[in-house]
């Protein structure tokens, strides 16, 4: 089996330094190397992308000065989406990996493999992921990292470390690190495993491992009028003021729910995914009760609807078809509506 | 269901959602209602102002959902220290003081969220109306009251007065603005600084006081005929009725039957005594009922049981997944991926087509878990003996299915009215807090040991009428868990179904109310920090005041799959305290 990646560009370091204030719109007097030319593994311009400061400047210094990354958040914040989207604007070559507790040591290291060569077949080694990307000018990025398992994942123990060398023992070779090469990862846990019944299949990490990475930056929720910014950048339809309102109310249930969560009231939560669907939805159905119905309601516990109901009648001032006020009973001395 | 049961399950679920959207708007996770008082963890929190303890009887959703949203803003918006350091000490003072801080923080209500803005008008509205037809606006003094509440509301959050009421305070806002005018015009300015504001208001508080003083007295010299020493005390009775922020405790019901009532909470507990234990007694309940009586109690609850239809796979299904947890369990082979089973290669080259050379590892629920299903067997059950021994008989059988190790125990007592423990302490010539007088029964109706099958016949004694006597929960709940802890399994799960606090007539009467309540409260504290969970299932009964997790079941019909989900909702107690 061969990895169909193909040969790196001419260019393998990166030849100009581009300025954060205007590359990221964040308030740093900082310079980053980056790319002149873009090459193939160099990820989309997202023109939309809004930056988390904090995060940024995190992976920025994986960049700049080599450091390892981790970035943990919990899910739909859009931790590999903000790695890809600075890797793009350095013209940086990114590969995403996507771990799963079924990747084993030889799809990451290599293995043996038989091949065609003048028409006969002879066995020939196939440089895994790892070894490959470690010759290049490569931002590698483990998606999912705390899904991988912690037995598997000590390959990379030798490669978390700055200049660390690679032993590719099948071949007795030892390979050292191309100087732009880069490797960050993003996870929903820290590796203490699944502790709030969240992320079922994460696993419980060895801190060994943990504890080499450089930089653990954590992306959680962002700050509403952050959340409202990137709300209306994926929805072109909210970018006036009206728009700016309504998504500035679906964040305050996506608010409302993640507050929920935390006390137990509920046993899912609105990621910012969750609201730009809703956002979405809003414009396909035209009604954000529907749309919500739609992008998060149904994916809820049916007995935790009426909760979900309230939340949404405090922004909305609108009573969902779960809520408890359309089915209570009048009170016995409620005083009537004159 | 009786009217009284009705109302308590409409009171817990209303109480569940509005502690739920009280969460969520402050952001705090530790808030919930306990025996109808809103406490933060064991502490139990203030009424903030007149109008945030709606009563969940007598007003609508509305109502309670803008009280709610009035704490959520008062505990977010204000901070508590510096409230309670400028408040005045008088009651009258402290009444307008508390009521303009409301006021303050629900004008700060944010315009994101107007269904919360909706929400505080409509409960104002309530309240205003509520003061009307309850004839607190009667009064001199009342009516002032109500005028300042009435005027300062509506300059804080710059809204017009209520129109219904403009007539009714028209005169006494004329008395009052040229005393409060002042600092009233400052208040809507002043609202986000909760320090410049609270000097204000303690102007306005001083003012009203004064004059409302003045009013009660007024009231005496009025009525001279009818005696000036009456007159006032009838207006110093109604101006109480303003100032009490605690509603009356509105738990008993009409009927008699919530008569046992959850009462709130005591202030300052005695410590818990037992007079003599000389009496108490821990019986097999199957050895209380003649043989042949228990295999005709038996016939008859299973026809119930047949006759309802209760889906038991589904049941155990459910409880195995709330209860149990994967554990691996050795490996299993003969599969079509997984890895690699060397001792099958030889089948691969004997028969290249084979595909099944694989194994993986086996994972086996597994539920390592006691649970102890305890039952007030006192004489207010027994009307609900039928469909409490079906739940109780079906739980056991699913969680044996699940299984889940089980025991079904009851506590009642031996005798009415204190029996010989009361005759003992008579004879000892009554000395004074003899604490718990009575004689303690504890039943065991099958033990952990014992499987469903062979406990059969045992449970259907809870039919049996007469063990049902008089109940000592406390003691009972605290017997239970240590059975429970004897027991090898690494989680213990202890299910209370029960009618009614505490209840035994000699005790009582020797030592006033408190005890009992202050006991079981002491017990399940101190259990649930040892590990037990406890759960309760209250029979017609709000039992939050005793217990973190309960449930109000509705049993006027037989129980169904309905009532199950209720349980394992209950049993699952998801929220995070």
């Amino acid at each position: 089996m061969t990895l169909p990646l193909p040969a790196m560009p001419a260019s393998d370091r990166p030849e100009r330094l581009l300025g954060v204030r205007e590359t990221f719109g964040i308030d740093a007097d900082l310079h980053v190397p980056a790319f002149a030319e873009r090459s193939e593994h160099v990820p989309e311009v997202d023109p939309a992308y809004r930056f988390n400061r904090d995060v940024t400047l995190a992976l920025l210094a994986g960049f700049r000065s080599d450091r390892r990354v981790l970035i943990q958040g919990l899910h739909g914040t859009g931790k590999s989406s903000h790695v890809e989207q600075v890797a793009a604007r350095l013209n940086w070559p990114c590969v995403r990996v996507n771990l799963d507790g079924h990747v084993s040591r030889l799809d990451l290291v290599g293995r043996d493999a038989v091949v065609l060569r003048e028409g006969r077949q002879v066995t020939e080694f196939q440089e895994g992921i790892v070894p490959w990307a470690l010759q290049r000018p490569v931002a590698l990025v483990f998606d999912e990292y705390d899904a991988g398992r912690p037995d598997v994942m000590f390959v990379i123990q030798r490669v978390l470390e700055r200049d660390g060398r690679f032993t590719l023992l099948d071949q007795n070779r030892v390979l050292s690190p191309h100087p732009s090469f880069r490797l960050f990862a993003t996870a929903n846990t820290v590796g203490l495993g699944n502790l709030n019944g969240l992320y079922h299949g994460a696993q419980r990490l060895n801190h060994a491992q943990i504890d080499r990475w450089n930089i653990v930056a954590a992306l959680d929720f962002l700050p509403a009028d952050e959340e409202v910014a990137i709300v209306q950048a994926r929805v072109p339809r909210l970018a006036d003021d009206a728009g700016r309102a309504l998504a500035a109310a679906m964040v305050a249930v996506a608010d409302l729910t993640r507050k929920g969560f935390a006390a137990g009231d509920l046993s899912t939560l609105m990621s910012p995914r969750t609201v730009i669907t809703w956002a979405e939805n809003v414009e396909i159905f035209r009604d954000p009760a529907l749309a919500f119905r739609l992008a998060f309601l149904n994916k809820c516990d049916p007995a935790e609807r009426p909760v979900v109901a309230e939340y949404f009648q405090r922004v909305f001032d609108r009573e969902l078809a779960e809520s408890h006020a359309l089915g209570d009973p009048p009170a016995a001395g409620a005083v009537p509506r004159r | 269901m009786t009217d009284a049961q009705r109302r308590a399950r409409r009171q817990q679920r209303v109480e569940a959602l509005c502690a739920a959207a009280l969460r969520a708007l402050a952001g705090e996770t530790d808030l919930h209602f306990r025996g109808r008082r809103l406490h933060r963890g064991e502490r139990r929190l203030p009424v903030f102002a007149p109008h945030l303890s709606p009563s969940p009887d007598d007003d609508d959703f509305g109502s309670l959902r803008g009280a709610a949203d009035g704490i959520a803003l008062r505990l977010t918006r204000s901070d508590a220290t510096l409230h309670a350091r400028c408040a005045p000490e008088s009651a009258i003072e402290r009444w307008v003081f508390d009521a303009l801080e409301q006021f303050r923080v629900e004008s700060l209500a944010p315009a994101t969220l107007p269904g919360v803005v909706r929400n505080l008008r409509l409960r104002h509205v309530r309240w205003a109306l509520a003061c009307e037809r309850d004839g607190l606006t009667e009064t001199d003094a009342g009516l002032l009251l109500y005028t300042v509440a009435q005027v300062c509301r509506a300059q804080i959050l710059a809204e017009p007065v209520l129109e219904q009421t403009d007539g009714l305070i028209e005169a006494t806002r004329g008395a009052l603005m040229p005393r409060i005018g002042h600092a009233l015009a400052g208040l809507r300015r002043d609202r986000t600084d909760q320090a410049a504001f609270a000097a204000r208001a303690l102007a306005i508080a001083r003012a009203v006081g004064d004059l409302v003083r003045n009013a009660v007295a007024d009231a005496g010299e009025r009525n001279a005929t009818e005696g000036e020493a009456a007159a006032e005390r009838r207006a110093r009775r109604a101006l109480a009725a303003w100032l009490d922020p605690d509603p009356p405790d509105t738990a008993a019901g009409a009927d008699g039957l919530a008569a046992p009532g959850s009462r709130p909470p005591p202030t300052d507990a005695p410590p818990y005594r037992v007079f003599t234990r000389a009496f108490d007694r821990e019986l097999r309940a199957a050895e209380q009922v003649r043989p042949a009586e228990l295999v005709e109690l038996r016939a008859r609850l299973d026809a119930r049981i047949a006759a309802q239809g209760v889906n038991l796979p589904r049941l155990a299904r459910a409880l195995q997944a709330l209860l149990a947890t994967p554990e691996r369990d050795g490996w299993e082979g003969g599969l079509e991926a997984g890895v690699i089973d060397g001792r099958r290669l030889a089948r691969l080259i004997a028969s290249p087509a084979e595909r099944r050379l694989f194994r993986a590892e086996r994972a086996e629920p597994r539920a390592d878990w006691v649970v102890g299903v305890l039952v007030d067997c006192s004489g207010s059950m027994k009307p609900h003996a039928e469909p409490v021994a079906m739940i109780v008989d079906l739980l056991a059988r699913a969680l044996e299915m699940a299984g889940v190790a089980t025991e079904v125990l009851g506590f009642t007592t031996g005798a009415w009215h204190g029996g010989r423990a009361l005759r003992a302490w008579q004879r000892a010539g009554r000395p004074a807090a003899p604490g718990r007088l009575n004689e303690v029964q504890h039943l065991v109706f099958k033990d952990a040991d014992t499987p469903w099958r062979r406990a059969r016949p045992a449970i259907a004694a809870l039919l049996r009428g007469d063990l049902f006597r008089e109940g000592v929960d406390g003691e009972a709940v605290d017997w239970a868990c240590a059975r429970l802890t004897d027991r090898p399994q690494s989680r213990r799960l202890l299910l209370v179904v029960c009618d009614g606090c505490p209840r035994d007539t000699a005790t009582v009467l020797a030592n006033g109310e408190l005890l009992l309540d202050a006991h079981l409260r002491e017990v399940v504290l101190r259990r649930e920090r040892e590990g037990i969970a406890i759960r309760a299932i209250g029979v017609g009964l709000d039992l939050s005041a005793y217990y973190d997790f309960s449930q109000v079941l509705d049993l006027s019909e037989p129980p169904g799959n309905r009532v199950f989900a209720e349980i394992l909702r209950l049993i699952e107690g998801r929220r995070a305290r």
